[in-house]
């Protein structure tokens, strides 16, 4: 019986194969950008999440407060700073630098490149590890010795100096305002996704790191400390005690300080990108919701049209719930059809989406049976008028109908 | 001696009225209407528009119910059955045979017969046996699978007249079964009808056509609602369907 309904519903539905086609439109674009906003949302997630294990997860940034209008120079940081924090908490933290940045220009011969230093302690390979392909990391040495040593990307290098092997090359450039020569010790090689140096903000000039040693501003000072935590700590009590340590130590109230944790800005990043997800599919069930309403509407068109076979029908003894069935069922293969069409036009975006941004993006096998059993039930929800209407047709009304 | 009765009598109207209620007045459809017919009779009901013989079709059809009285089918009382009831009663008991073939324009001849058979819940391949054979029945065995709108009137109606056997029902109820056909095929389903009451089937046919009603053994006449003759008729008819009558009627006893 179930089977010859459904194949009574196909029938009806490819007659009027346009009218099918329109009437399901709503719900092929309500479930289509469903599947798409959820799979994109889902493939977004991962790829934060993919990238703040790579930034480091437990990682913590310090400086003083931007809020307070009476900051003096010594509430920065200095070097012996750094080494107390790290003498004290050094069962804890596996790297600790002042997250420096610079922008300047390297010059060899004719070369001008802008370049981005990072200033780095010579333990960073521990907490972002990169592949040295010639010559060597940094070293406590260059750190300690304030040595103008530099290890670059392989692309920069190539950029500076037109070879890859660029160890024991000088360039000369200007940081905080002073100009000096700087020599190449090593060259690294870093794969990145496309989305991974969008997010990450690789500029097209050239990257390399130097000993943060040589990057004090302002003066002798640091603005900032960054801390990578061991991973087996617990990081919420140990970021707590290190935020009063440092009030203590700067004869600072803790709370002038301010402090920003990776786990903390990706719960952030997550929590937005799950509202934004749950307002567009806000929007899609809107869609869904239209699409439905024009299923019913189909449906009593339908109904009325078939006034005369619903009475035939039930001159040859079909029951109330026979007919109900049956145009429930129309109504309900109509809708997952739709459904249907729709996760395959969804994920034809996802898909695209993903080879964008250069990631396997996945639709999730419960997104789509969730996608093909609403749709069916939006059909069944929205065909329970027009059905009830036709079972409670009058026989000799229906069949006198023309 | 009453079971014997009931087993014979295959309808029984008893004191059966019909009032339609418009709201404004009340119109009376049938008046008190008493009427017995006997399993494997061949009755024609007969009468102008507006006799009430519709309205008759209607209620032994079971698509209506009487407003008073009794009407037993098969020895059910369904004069107080709920239209659920009503279904399963039509789906078991009644053949429908209707002026404009009633068939359901997108399913096939072997489709439109299996109807009956799959609200009776019979399986599959049990409905598409039988159907195949009372469409072989009726001499249709090789256009099965044509669709209606690609059969002929008479054939339509040959397979309306198969679907209405489908299940079995003892009574075929033929709602001026030959008036959507000309002359030949007319007497083609009329041939079809004899043969059907010569094999046991009771038949009861609403017309308004004498040349019609001539095929029956019993005709039945309304006006306004009333019944006003209710006489036994010697069929009278060319060619083959005499003989078909000739040699069953020795086997029938009283027609």
């Amino acid at each position: 019986m179930l089977i010859e309904n459904m194949k009574m519903a196909f029938s009806a539905i490819r007659i009027n194969k346009m009218r099918s086609f329109l009437t399901m439109l709503g719900i092929i674009i309500g479930i289509g950008s469903v599947i798409s906003i959820v799979s994109i949302g889902d493939t977004m997630r991962t790829m934060f999440a993919d990238l703040y294990k790579e930034v480091g997860l437990t990682q913590a940034y310090i400086s003083i407060g931007y809020w307070l209008d009476d900051v003096r120079q010594s509430d920065y940081f200095t070097l012996d700073d750094l080494e107390r924090v790290k003498e004290v908490f050094g069962d804890e933290i596996a790297y600790i630098d002042s997250q420096s940045y610079v922008s300047a220009d390297a010059l060899y011969g004719r070369a001008k490149v802008k370049f981005d230093f990072q200033g780095i302690d010579y333990n960073y390979q521990d907490v972002q590890p990169v592949n040295i392909i010639y010559g060597r990391y940094l070293n406590e040495g260059d750190v300690k010795g304030r040595r103008k040593n530099v290890v670059m990307d392989v692309k920069s290098a190539l950029q500076l100096f037109g070879v890859e092997n660029a160890v024991g090359r000088t360039f000369r450039t200007t940081i905080y305002g002073s100009t000096d020569e700087y020599t190449v010790v090593g060259v690294y090689k870093k794969d990145l996704s496309p989305f991974q140096a969008m997010m990450m903000g690789q500029s097209d000039g050239g990257s390399a790191f130097i000993p943060y040693t040589l990057l004090t501003w302002p003066n002798d000072y640091f603005y900032a400390m960054r801390v990578y935590a061991k991973d087996d700590v617990n990081l919420d009590d140990f970021f707590g005690r290190l935020k009063v340590f440092i009030g203590r130590l700067k004869m600072r109230d803790a709370e002038d300080y301010y402090m920003a944790t990776a786990v903390e800005e990706m719960g952030m990043m997550d929590s937005m990108m799950g509202g934004l997800s749950a307002a567009v599919g806000g929007i899609a069930a809107i869609s869904l919701l239209v699409g439905g309403i024009g299923i019913m509407n189909i449906m009593l068109v339908s109904v009325t049209e078939r006034t005369r076979e619903i009475g035939i029908r039930k001159s040859l003894g079909a029951r109330t719930k026979d007919i109900m069935i049956q145009f429930l069922t129309e109504s309900a293969l109509l809708s997952a059809c739709g459904g249907m069409i729709g996760i395959l036009l969804g994920s034809g975006l996802v898909s695209a989406v993903g080879a964008v941004l250069g990631v396997t993006a996945v639709v999730r096998p419960s997104v789509v049976l969730l996608a093909v059993g609403f749709s069916a039930l939006v059909g069944i929800f929205f065909g329970m008028y027009p059905a009830s209407k036709a079972a409670k047709k009058d026989p000799i009304e229906a069949l006198r109908y023309e | 001696m009453k079971e014997e009765q009931l087993a014979e009598e295959l309808i029984c109207l008893e004191d059966m009225a019909k009032i339609y209620d418009t709201g404004a007045l009340k119109v009376l459809g049938l008046k008190r209407v008493n009427l017995t017919i006997r399993r494997g009779e061949f009755v024609a009901i007969m009468g102008q528009s507006g006799s009430g013989k519709s309205t008759l079709m209607n209620i032994l059809g079971c698509l209506d119910r009487p407003s008073l009285g009794h009407y037993y089918l098969d020895g059910v009382d369904v004069a107080g059955m709920s239209s659920d009831e009503l279904s399963l009663i039509r789906n078991k008991k009644i053949g429908f045979v209707f002026q404009s073939f009633n068939l359901i324009s997108r399913m096939s001849a072997l489709k439109n017969v299996e109807l009956p058979m799959t609200y009776a819940r019979i399986s599959r391949k049990a409905r598409e046996e039988r159907a195949e054979e009372l469409l072989k029945r009726v001499g249709l065995g090789k256009r099965i699978h044509h669709q209606p709108n690609e059969l002929s009137g008479g054939q339509r109606q040959r397979v309306a007249i198969a679907r209405a056997l489908a299940n079995n029902p003892p009574l075929l109820l033929a709602d001026e079964p030959t008036g959507n056909l000309d002359t030949a095929a007319s007497l083609e389903i009329m041939e079809l009808f004899t043969k059907l009451h010569a094999e046991g089937t009771t038949v009861v046919l609403v017309t308004h056509e004498e040349e019609i009603a001539a095929y029956t053994r019993r005709i039945i006449r309304f006006r306004d609602g009333e019944i006003i003759s209710d006489q036994p008729n010697e069929p009278h008819r060319p060619g083959i369907a005499a003989q078909v009558e000739k040699n069953t009627d020795f086997m029938e006893g009283e027609g």
